[in-house]
């Protein structure tokens, strides 16, 4: 018995490794395909002398997001590195497990400050909390650029960011022309403390009451982002309103859930339902036209702005405080214009 | 004899305060039911009972392998990220390397197992507490899971059979997860009460060392208990990836709450000893209706943690009176 | 008859800070009941334990039918034939009478995994109907008494076939009836050519049931003899056989006559009744009786650890209300309780943390900071006065002797302030030198006027240490006596003055009951 144990825990250790193998590739692979060779080396590089970098003559930037394992984060990195690769410059991109761990990024944030990078690209997870380290940036002349929900403060030299509050107003509208301007709707939320949460669920309700006063919200829940979850709470809400029109899903598992809600129910076609961002599974319900139509972001060009407004800061040029990068309404008649598409992650 | 009449008397009340633990299980989830069936005419339909039933699925399944472990005085606190690994595996298996679906089945169940199994090495061999050793295990499988996935959902497009394995009927208009929940159930219902496995968990959570004095070799037994748990963690890793068809490398945080939650309401004691597969099924469901009813309610969903966390109190201490009075 | 059995010689065993045996011998021929006697912290229940595999021996040779063997495990121990009943019971709870005693070794079903529930059973019930037992094996454990745990422990034994049977203290808490019973099963058993170890302080019963005694003493073997033909004071003297009570100190005999403590009509359920004593100042009261007579309940009752049903406590000579330890520590009580370890020491913590534990208010500064030096200061005070051997009052607790943790208790309470002392049994697994060392503390303390309460089961420490003696039985106090008018005799008889004797329901044992039980004395 404790041989046959030890032989699992062997097992267990070689499939890490072979697990390791796999991923190496993976996101060389997806990412554009002119920039895997350039990026493959520097990055080796950067992990065996990354203290060394900042003594050299190359741009160092740290990028500290909000999370690395959902696509989207995988989207921004890419886009990161694409502008890495673009100016010459050398960076880290990392973030937290969830998005509740805003003590964790903190340490990220001070781990990179004592790199002494040229920049910092910082999606705060709770700006408050990060002030003190992007003061000490700051007197350090350490440009600051933010990107995604940004820092909420002067600090920064410039900001990338999708407007999430405009962006959800405009799925509100979608939504209301969909189903006709009157009726029931349900919202299902990742969270309900986190920026990108609370401002895409305040652009819909208050651009629905604003300009749709027809349209009754039934529900608002929160389901973690978790799929599972979600479909579990949409399925009971769509059972307690018959009448329910339309359905809209705040972040990619948010939407999954509303979308395997209505295909377990058997409603397709009944229900509209509404998402953001994108992923395979989102992207085939709206081919299949079960789910309408959603929101896209452009992480790439989250991740390249933000990388390239902090090397135009390093150099002294001129950066806009606030970059729009762009959001867009994508249905089954646009999804496949190669503008958007290249916005979309599988 | 005097001693006779001492050893009748405090039997029949064990006997009534056991009964009542059992009824107050059931009588709660009643009470629950009829509670939210009145409050809402769409509560009790077919359509929305099949919800509830599949909603208890994955979190029913869980608490099936925690319920042995926590018969031993043991704790799991990785069967939830064990169960995403799992179904990431069953991914690699049918979609990336387009092995037939029981093979993938398979894949996902020794996954289980083997995780369990290092769980069970790591608390009967090197000594390490459960607590530590399977908080150990809940990282490690996070971070397996999103390694081997390379941080992506893994999709069951190409084998179309895959999700009728859960979503799918066989008997009347019941999805076959859950009859799967129940087939698992009867079968954990058998492990615990006919066969050794059951016994010596039993045993140990009982009084450890004298099982060891009795000549059982506790650390094989304690390992094969954690292998089980393991075993449903990997069943609970298909019936995920089937439902959702696709493996999702991030979830499962906080699933192994629910599933200790759901056993601690159905009666099982944390100091090892006593639990039935009844209960725990019961406490799956309690917990599962709560979170429909409210919902259906549309009474906002902190509320429905406080509800919850305040039940699990209440079957704590209905535990803690019932064995103070034995 | 004259096969041997098992023959143990040179056993050498230590555990840390104690050599718990030293050359080391015993016999036991097939077909004998042998009895192992000997002080508490002798060494037989740790030789027994070496012979069930449950310890590993240092040095020393086993032979099993003549044929030396290393005896690695309990499982082991089983396949020999060797099967030990523990003194603390063995058995899961909430287990079956039945799956109790096939544990380990369940007859297996139609599949080998499988459980034949029935045939467990069934073969419990003819076990047990073997053995004259009229219990139902489905009946879950825990709802049997101690004396019925242990007549299903013998059953299990038994299953095994077991060709030795080692038995720890089996009678400790059975009834006279219940013991009559076992001796029933034990002569049966050797009828059929089992050999049966018998570990026991009464020594009265090894003149019923044992063929020879072994009797050891500190660790060490002294002799066998006959049980027949030998006197039972012959076999005190062997098993004290030293000079460490003669040694023991003078009583202080400046007896004050003021009264600090009484107690009133003491009452809970069946374990206290009518408990009444007074205590002086700078006296020494022993409490003896029989394991469960309540003389603990009765420390803790007045210690409001537990909760009575009625009674009164005054203390000098004004009533107190003592509903709780705290309360109980305010008034100037302390309790040393028989299990330090549970209750009487954090043995994590370090000698100075575990000596201001019962004070922690006296070195707290106004905002609630723990004055380190303080507390260190205090606790070095200790150490040196009651002669703590300890490298610095930094040490962990539980990496000193017995006799120097009772010593870390004793100055915890000395540093409370406390002047009223409930020793539980303060001796009980301290080391022989260790424990002259705790009587003179306690002499010395009675000198300074402090008043102390002595429960303990070792009569020759009653009698040496007590000014005057409290002997309770059931939950009664069933005599008094003054040092000067006690012997082990006297305490005995009040000891064993069972109100079962005189109720009805037991009628049809007394007649052979009444006897032995009078005059049963556990000599220690």
């Amino acid at each position: 018995m404790k041989k046959v144990s030890l032989l699992l825990a062997l097992l267990l250790v070689l499939v890490v490794m072979a697990g390791c193998a796999a991923p190496a590739a993976a996101p060389a692979a997806d990412s554009d395909s002119a920039s895997t060779s350039e990026e493959a080396a520097p990055a080796d590089d950067a992990a065996a002398e990354s203290d060394a970098a900042a003594e050299d003559d190359g741009i160092y930037i740290p990028v500290i997001s909000k999370g690395f394992q959902h696509q989207f984060w995988q989207a921004v990195e890419s886009g990161a590195e694409q502008a890495a690769a673009d100016y010459g410059v050398e960076i880290t991109f990392e973030g937290p497990e969830t998005e509740a761990m805003v003590d964790r990024q903190i340490e990220m944030l001070q781990a990179a400050l004592a790199k002494n990078p040229d920049a910092i690209c910082f999606a705060a997870l709770d700006t408050q909390a990060a002030i003190p380290l992007l003061e000490e940036a700051q007197s350090r002349g350490i440009p600051i650029v933010g990107f995604d929900s940004g820092v909420d403060s002067d600090i920064p030299v410039a900001t990338a960011a999708t407007d999430n509050v405009a962006a959800a107003a405009l799925a509100a509208d979608k939504m209301a022309e969909l189903i006709g301007d009157e009726g029931q709707v349900a919202v299902i939320v990742h969270d309900q403390t986190s920026r990108t949460g609370i401002d895409r669920r305040d652009g819909f309700l208050n651009q629905m009451e604003a300009a749709h006063p027809n349209i009754e919200i039934v529900n608002v829940d929160y389901g973690g982002g978790d799929q599972l979850k979600s479909t579990d709470l949409a399925k009971a809400v769509i059972q307690a309103n018959p009448d329910l029109k339309g359905y809209f899903g705040a972040n990619e598992g948010s939407i999954i859930g509303v979308l395997n809600a209505i295909t377990e129910l058997g409603k397709e076609g009944e229900i509209v339902a509404v998402g953001y961002d994108a992923g395979a599974q989102q992207l085939d319900a709206i081919r299949s036209g079960v789910e309408s139509g959603a929101i896209t972001q452009n992480p790439v060009g989250i991740g390249y702005k933000c990388v390239e407004a902090a090397v135009k800061a390093i150099n002294g040029e001129e950066v806009e405080k606030v970059i729009d990068t762009g959001f867009f309404w994508y249905d089954a008649d646009n999804i496949d214009d190669p503008e958007i598409a290249a916005l979309l992650y599988e | 004899m005097a001693s006779a009449a001492t050893t009748a008397a405090p039997r029949q009340s064990i006997l009534r305060s056991d009964a009542a633990q059992k009824l107050l299980a059931f009588g709660a989830l009643i009470l629950i039911f009829a509670f939210f069936s009145f409050a809402s005419p769409v509560f009790f339909t077919w359509e929305n009972i099949k919800g509830i039933l599949l909603a208890t699925a994955v979190n029913g399944i869980l608490a099936l392998g925690v319920t042995f472990i926590i018969i031993t005085a043991g704790i799991d606190l990785s069967v939830g990220t064990v169960m995403t690994l799992c179904a990431v595996m069953t991914g690699v298996a049918i979609t990336n390397l387009g092995l037939p679906i029981p093979v993938g089945i398979l894949v996902s169940l020794l996954t289980g197992i083997a995780a369990g199994s290092v769980n069970g090495f790591f608390i009967s061999r090197m000594g390490i507490p459960p607590f530590i050793a399977t908080l150990g295990m809940m990282m490690m499988a996070r971070g397996l899971a999103l390694v081997i996935s390379g941080v992506k959902p893994i999709y069951f497009n190409d084998a179309p059979g895959f999700r009728n394995l859960t979503m799918g009927t066989l008997v009347a208009d019941i999805p076959n997860a859950v009859i799967i929940l129940f087939v698992a159930a009867i079968i954990a219902a058998f492990i615990l009460g006919k066969t050794v496995l059951g016994r010596y968990a039993v045993a140990m959570g009982s009084n450890e060392e004298a099982t060891r004095l009795s000549g059982v070799n506790v650390a094989n037994w304690k390992t094969a208990v954690y292998a089980l748990g393991g075993f449903f963690s990997g069943l609970a890793g298909v019936v995920i990836a089937s439902r959702l068809n696709s493996a999702q490398p991030a979830l499962g945080m906080g699933y192994e709450l629910d599933a200790i939650a759901a056993v601690v309401i159905g009666g099982t004691s944390l100091s090892g000893g006593q639990g039935t597969i009844l209960g725990t099924v019961i406490g799956a469901f309690i917990i599962s209706t709560l979170t429909n009813g409210l919902r259906i309610l549309s009474v906002p969903q902190e509320w429905q943690m406080v509800v919850t966390g305040a039940i699990v109190i209440l079957a704590v201490y209905l535990d803690i009176v019932r064995r103070r009075r034995q | 008859m004259d096969t041997v059995l098992v023959k143990m010689e040179g056993i050498d065993k230590s555990f840390p800070g104690v050599r718990a045996l030293i050359n080391a011998q015993f016999e036991l021929r097939a077909g004998e009941v042998h009895a192992l006697v000997g002080e508490n912290g002798a060494g037989k229940s740790t030789l027994m334990k070496i012979l069930s595999g449950i310890y590993t021996k240092d040095a020393g040779h086993i032979y099993y039918l003549g044929e030396e063997t290393e005896i690695d495990g309990p499982r082991e121990a089983q396949h020999l034939g060797i099967s030990m009943i523990h003194q603390e019971l063995n058995l899961m709870p909430h287990l079956t009478l039945a799956q109790n005693v096939f544990i380990g070794r369940e007859p297996r079903g139609a599949l080998p995994f499988m459980l034949d529930e029935r045939k467990i059973n069934a073969q419990t019930e003819a076990l047990f109907e073997r053995m004259n037992l009229r219990l139902n094996p489905g009946t879950k454990a825990s709802e049997l008494t101690v004396a019925k745990q242990q007549m299903v422990e013998i059953a299990k034994a038994l299953s095994f076939d077991s060709q030795v049977l080692i038995m720890d203290e089996p009678t400790a808490a059975l009834t006279n009836a219940e013991i009559d019973e076992l001796f029933r099963i034990i002569r049966d058993l050797r009828s059929k050519g089992v050999g049966i170890v018998y570990i026991s302080h009464r020594l009265e019963e090894l003149k019923q049931i044992c063929d020879r005694i072994t009797v050891m003493r500190d660790g060490q073997y002294v002799d066998t003899v006959d049980a027949a033909s030998i006197p039972i004071d012959r076999i005190i003297s062997m098993m004290v056989g030293r000079t460490i009570y003669e040694s023991a100190p003078e009583l202080p005999e400046n007896r004050d006559t003021e009264t600090v403590l009484e107690v009133r009509n003491l009452n809970r359920g069946k374990e206290l009744i009518d408990v009444n004593f007074s205590l002086k100042k700078g006296e020494i009261l022993g409490f003896a009786g029989l394991m469960g007579a309540g003389r603990t309940e009765v420390a803790r009752a007045i210690f409001g650890a537990d909760p009575v049903d009625s009674g009164e406590i005054y203390l000098y000579g004004k009533r107190v209300g003592i509903h709780h330890p705290r309360t109980a520590v305010q008034n100037g009580l302390g309790y040393l309780s028989e299990d330090r370890k549970r209750y009487g020491l954090a043995t994590g913590l370090n000698v100075e943390i575990n000596n201001a534990l019962a004070s922690m208010g006296q070195f707290l500064s106004s905002v609630g900071v723990v004055n380190d030096s303080k507390m260190e200061e205090r606790a070095e005070q200790y150490v040196e006065t009651l002669a703590i051997k300890t490298p610095s009052v930094n040490q962990l607790v539980k990496n000193l002797s017995g006799g120097n943790q009772q010593k870390v208790v004793i100055g915890k309470w000395l540093t409370a302030d406390s002047d009223i002392l409930i020793f539980d049994e303060p001796t009980r697994g301290i080391d022989v030198g260790a424990k002259s060392e705790i009587y003179h503390l306690l002499n010395e303390l009675a000198g300074q006027g402090k008043s102390i309460i002595m429960i303990s089961s070792e009569l020759p420490e009653i009698l040496r240490m007590s000014h005057r003696i409290i002997v309770m039985c059931e939950g009664r106090i069933t005599g008094e006596l003054d040092a000067t008018e006690a012997t082990q005799e006297r305490i005995m008889t009040y000891a064993t003055m069972r109100s079962v004797l005189t109720d009805q329901d037991d009628d049809n044992h007394s007649t052979d009951d009444a006897a032995p039980a009078a005059v049963t004395v556990s000599q220690k």
